[in-house]
């Protein structure tokens, strides 16, 4: 398995058919799929989930207030730094 | 000639009929703005999914159906996307006409989307046997109940109507499960495997999830185009609808001049007539 990039900040988009949530740099992005609630920060593994209905929360900046929304499926992936989020399909 | 009055009557029908015609002209003109921009959102969003999914290529024809390949007993399915009502021109006549030319009654089934493609089929007598309205697309166009009923089938061929500007709008079919296993086929995206990366709950999981949706987003994507097709159409038909009702505005107001031209000289000979004869009688009383 590939060593983690903890340096590199984390990139996230967010969309789902037709709304772009968010998109930008991020420090941590909540979520929850089958196994549980989980946290994605920078420098994560390369990961790939299915997740559950609930909510996502965006962490962008300190001090600023967090993206969050509900979303009734989606799907997340992990690659590089770069975080893709798929929801309501 | 008829009479001036009942052209006037006709001619204020055809103004009203003009006035509704430029009415859903502009209706069918925001449609199809509204409509496009969706089209180009969800096809955005579509090819980014596809990125992430051809990562992990698996063959979506072994998972999505029932039956296995190769089945002598499999029937095939056409799904036709229609409009759910008329008024958009002749672009579901065309589209059942082309379905038509393919459908063999003893090897496919057709499922339909949408009531005037329904209506369409039932005017030439064909069967389908399953049809499903088409949803409002303001929201994103939920298609698992159609996924649903298509799971029986081996090979899945759509039916549906392609934008391509306001003026040309085709009529295209696509094998589903070949087109996605295609697409997953020439992805230039490194593969994902279970080596390097995390897959929770698991692979195969992911992967039944993934073909699922892709095949209904590959159907909500044919129905949005459809939908901005027959929004197209409709917006082409109502401008020829307005053209020709200037026309015959045209046309009757100039049959209403002749006809009050014809009838002020008809009321003037009568009196010239009747002076004339009034002359000559008091002539002959003299």
């Amino acid at each position: 398995m590939k060593q983690p990039d903890t340096t590199a900040p984390l990139n996230v988009i967010a969309r789902s058919p037709f709304n772009v949530y968010y998109e930008g740099p991020a420090q941590v992005l909540s979520a929850v799929n089958r196994v549980g609630p989980f946290d994605i920060l920078s420098g994560h593994a390369d990961f790939f989930s299915v997740l559950r209905p609930g909510e996502i929360v965006i962490e962008t900046k300190d001090g600023i207030e967090p993206v969050s929304f509900m979303i009734n499926n989606g799907i997340i992936t992990v690659r590089d730094n770069e975080v893709l989020l798929f929801v309501d399909m | 000639m008829r009479r001036a009055s009942a052209i006037e009557k006709e001619t204020e029908e055809i103004t009203t009929v003009k006035d509704l015609t430029a009415v859903f002209e502009s209706l069918a003109s925001t449609q199809v703005a509204k409509v496009k921009t969706k089209v180009e959102l969800s096809k955005s969003f579509f090819e980014l999914l596809w990125k992430r999914y051809s990562s992990i290529r698996v063959d979506p024809a072994t998972r999505i159906t029932n039956r296995a390949l190769g089945d002598k007993d499999a029937r095939q399915v056409f799904v036709v996307i229609s409009a759910e009502a008329g008024l958009s021109g002749d672009i579901d006549q065309r589209l059942v006409g082309t379905m038509q030319k393919d459908y063999d009654p003893g090897t496919t089934d057709i499922i339909v989307l949408g009531s005037h493609g329904a209506s369409q089929l039932s005017q030439r007598g064909i069967s389908y046997v399953r049809f499903f309205k088409i949803p409002e697309s303001d929201e994103y166009i939920d298609v698992t109940p159609v996924i649903e009923a298509l799971k029986p089938y081996t090979k899945i061929v759509v039916y549906y109507e392609e934008y391509v500007s306001l003026g040309v709008q085709n009529i295209r079919s696509i094998d589903l499960i070949s087109s996605v296993r295609d697409m997953s086929e020439n992805a230039d995206e490194d593969t994902m495997t279970a080596e390097d990366t995390i897959f929770e709950p698991s692979l195969d999981d992911i992967a039944d999830e993934m073909e699922v949706t892709m095949m209904r987003l590959a159907l909500s994507q044919t129905i949005l185009e459809s939908s901005l097709a027959q929004s197209a159409s409709r917006f082409n038909a109502m401008a020829v609808a307005k053209k020709r009702a200037n026309e015959l505005i045209g046309d009757f107001m100039l049959e209403f001049h002749r006809a009050k031209r014809s009838e002020s000289d008809r009321r003037l000979r009568e009196v010239l007539i009747s002076l004339k004869k009034k002359r000559k009688a008091a002539g002959e009383a003299q």
